[in-house]
């Protein structure tokens, strides 16, 4: 049986009806495809159907340029979604007390969000109590802790020790910032569970900590 | 008048022609009969940075600086030592403002000026030199893409992403590869008038190559539809009649008629750019992207830009890895390029490595500076005004 749906859909390009348009994705929707899938499956050979109206004359100038204007209209029913489905993953994160750098942590917090996770950024400066305060608010269950300079470095154990203090011993707590990375056992020193080494390791930490858990906060 | 001895013409002349160990022995020599002119100080400089002896490049600049304060090049080539020779941001920060001051309408200047701002951490100070650099010049890439990586320190990469790409489309290097994959060089002559075009394909295609590449577009267009109205399943013609779509932003006529193209002829190379760059212009598209970079990247393996493209879409899916290899990928293939240099210094900030990151943001300057022949066209004005 053959897919006349792109062809059902190049129809509604070129008679100018987003409505018919939307009608057939939906359609297509309803019949299975993927939200994934439907760029692949319907748009784009749709849109070949349409550039090949335009190459052997069946459509004028102007036609095509209406056709792509419903095209633009209908796009974000086709594409895959900009930022992915929440996970419902609850990460805190924060730089340690005296200490400012913001970059590494910013840039973290925005690629956790982008994957879809529900991110609370704590900002700089932290004190040690405030991660657990804040922990216990927001139900997160992983919390990664910044520090760039040796001193505010070591002192993230006392983020443990105030978790343990506050019997939240099942926080996972993750490291990041140069002396961690630069001296892999002052993590353990500090009762840290991971180092994260950037936006990746971010995500692939916090990933592999939920996959563990069965998702949830 | 002081017109440039016999001598200093000879270490230009060498310099120029990149013969570096014969144009500094020049400039000793020139140095021996005068050694108060400033212009063989700063040949000497440039010539010392060209080789990475930045302390001998910051000694001999500021030689040519204090002999005449309003020596240009010589500013230009001792920032340019202080920022490749790290660690000395503040004279760096000074010595861009002065450049500022005594070439006000120099745009690099501004660009050069916010990179010691940031790399001093005044990300603010930054954003407004930058900031002054595009107002001076709406098409500077290179302030693009500091904006980009300072939108990238502040917001992610989600934020970055579309202003290194907008940085990407103002370097002409990515039309250059589009040029270069239809076999399209600049080979100084004009393009046909198309009139004079003989009433075949090729000639054709050739004569719309060409017009395309001078930017008229719509000559161009009209070449195509001549050979379309012959044969509808010409991919090539299709190709270019996609790429001049994305140079008007009609990015889904774009896509149609390149679909349209590999629906004829998967191997047509122009038409797979087009559409991956049709693609990237899609947010939420960086995964079609990426399979099309992908593609093209194996097609023409030793070109930069293909990884490039590829490096971007694959940001775009935060693969910060994968990036990484493809943008060092494309530095080795060329290390002068300003854009790989700049998208992997974005990847390094991923990873914390700060250091790293400014390292190719200090090298994409050298180079930009190099390409943009800056420092010679300084050199060139301050000689002729002294002459």
């Amino acid at each position: 049986m053959t897919d006349d749906r792109p062809a059902r859909l190049y129809q509604a390009f070129v008679s100018q009806d987003p409505a018919q348009a939307i009608a057939v994705i939906e359609k297509a929707r309803s019949a299975g495809i993927a939200q994934g899938q439907l760029f692949d499956q319907l748009f784009a050979p749709a849109m070949s159907l349409l550039g090949g109206a335009w190459a052997d004359g069946a459509i004028d100038e102007y036609t095509f340029t209406q056709a792509a204007v419903v095209a633009e209209q209908i796009t974000s029913f086709v594409t895959p979604p900009t930022t992915a489905q929440d996970t419902g993953v609850t990460v805190l994160l924060g730089t340690m007390h005296r200490d400012h750098h913001a970059i590494d942590k910013d840039i973290t917090a925005a690629a956790l969000k982008e994957a879809g996770h529900r991110v609370i950024d704590l900002g700089v400066d932290v004190r040690p109590a405030e991660f657990l305060e804040r922990a216990d608010e927001t139900g997160a269950r992983i919390v990664i802790v910044y520090a760039q300079l040796i001193g505010t470095a070591h002192s993230v154990s006392r983020v443990r020790e105030m978790f343990h203090a506050g019997g939240r011993d099942d926080l996972v707590l993750f490291v990041a910032g140069g002396p961690f990375s630069a001296d892999i056992s002052l993590a353990k020193q500090v009762g840290a569970n991971g180092v994260v080494r950037g936006a990746e390791s971010a995500l692939k930490l916090v990933a592999k900590i939920t996959a563990g858990r069965g998702g949830g906060t | 008048m002081s017109p440039r001895s016999r001598q200093v013409l000879l270490a230009e002349g060498l310099a120029r022609q990149g013969h570096v160990a014969p144009a500094v022995e020049a400039c000793y020599e020139a140095l021996r009969l005068d050694e108060s002119d400033p212009l063989v100080h700063v040949l000497l400089s440039d010539l010392f940075l060209a080789g990475d002896f930045y302390d001998e490049a910051i000694e001999a600049a500021s030689t040519a600086i204090e002999l005449d304060p309003d020596c240009a090049p010589a500013f230009l080539s001792l920032g340019l030592a202080y920022d490749r020779r790290g660690g000395m941001w503040d004279q760096s920060i000074l010595v861009w403002h002065e450049l500022a001051e005594v070439a006000p309408d120099l745009v690099t200047a501004h660009v050069q000026l916010g990179e010691a701002f940031a790399a001093a951490a005044f990300e603010e100070e930054a954003i407004e030199a930058w900031r002054a650099a595009l107002g001076l010049n709406a098409h500077e890439a290179r302030a693009m893409y500091n904006l980009a990586v300072a939108a990238l320190k502040k917001e992610g990469m989600a934020t970055a992403l579309p202003g290194f790409r907008r940085a990407g489309e103002l370097d002409p290097s990515q039309d250059d590869f589009f040029f270069a994959l239809a076999g399209v060089y600049d080979d100084g002559a004009a393009a046909p008038d198309p009139i004079d075009v003989a009433p075949d394909r090729d000639s054709r295609l050739g004569a719309a190559f060409a017009l395309a590449f001078e930017e008229d577009y719509f000559s161009a267009v009209d070449l195509i539809r001549l050979i379309l109205d012959e044969n509808a399943s010409d991919a090539e013609a299709l190709a270019l009649a996609g790429y001049l779509y994305l140079k008007q932003d009609s990015v889904n006529e774009a896509m149609a008629v390149a679909l349209r193209a590999l629906a004829i002829s998967t191997k047509t190379p122009t038409a797979v750019y087009v559409l991956g760059a049709a693609f990237a212009k899609r947010p939420g598209l960086n995964r079609n992207a990426a399979r099309v970079f992908g593609a093209l990247a194996k097609a023409v393996p030793n070109q930069a830009m293909p990884h490039v493209l590829l490096a971007e879409s694959l940001l775009g899916l935060q693969r910060f890895g994968q990036a990484k290899q493809a943008y060092l990928r494309a530095v080795e293939l060329d290390p002068t390029f300003v854009r790989a240099r700049f998208g992997l210094a974005a990847v390094f900030l991923t990873e914390g490595e700060y250091a790293r990151a400014h390292h190719e943001i200090r090298r994409a300057a050298y180079h930009d500076t190099r390409r943009q022949g800056l420092f010679w066209r300084l050199y060139d004005d301050y000689a002729q005004g002294r002459e």
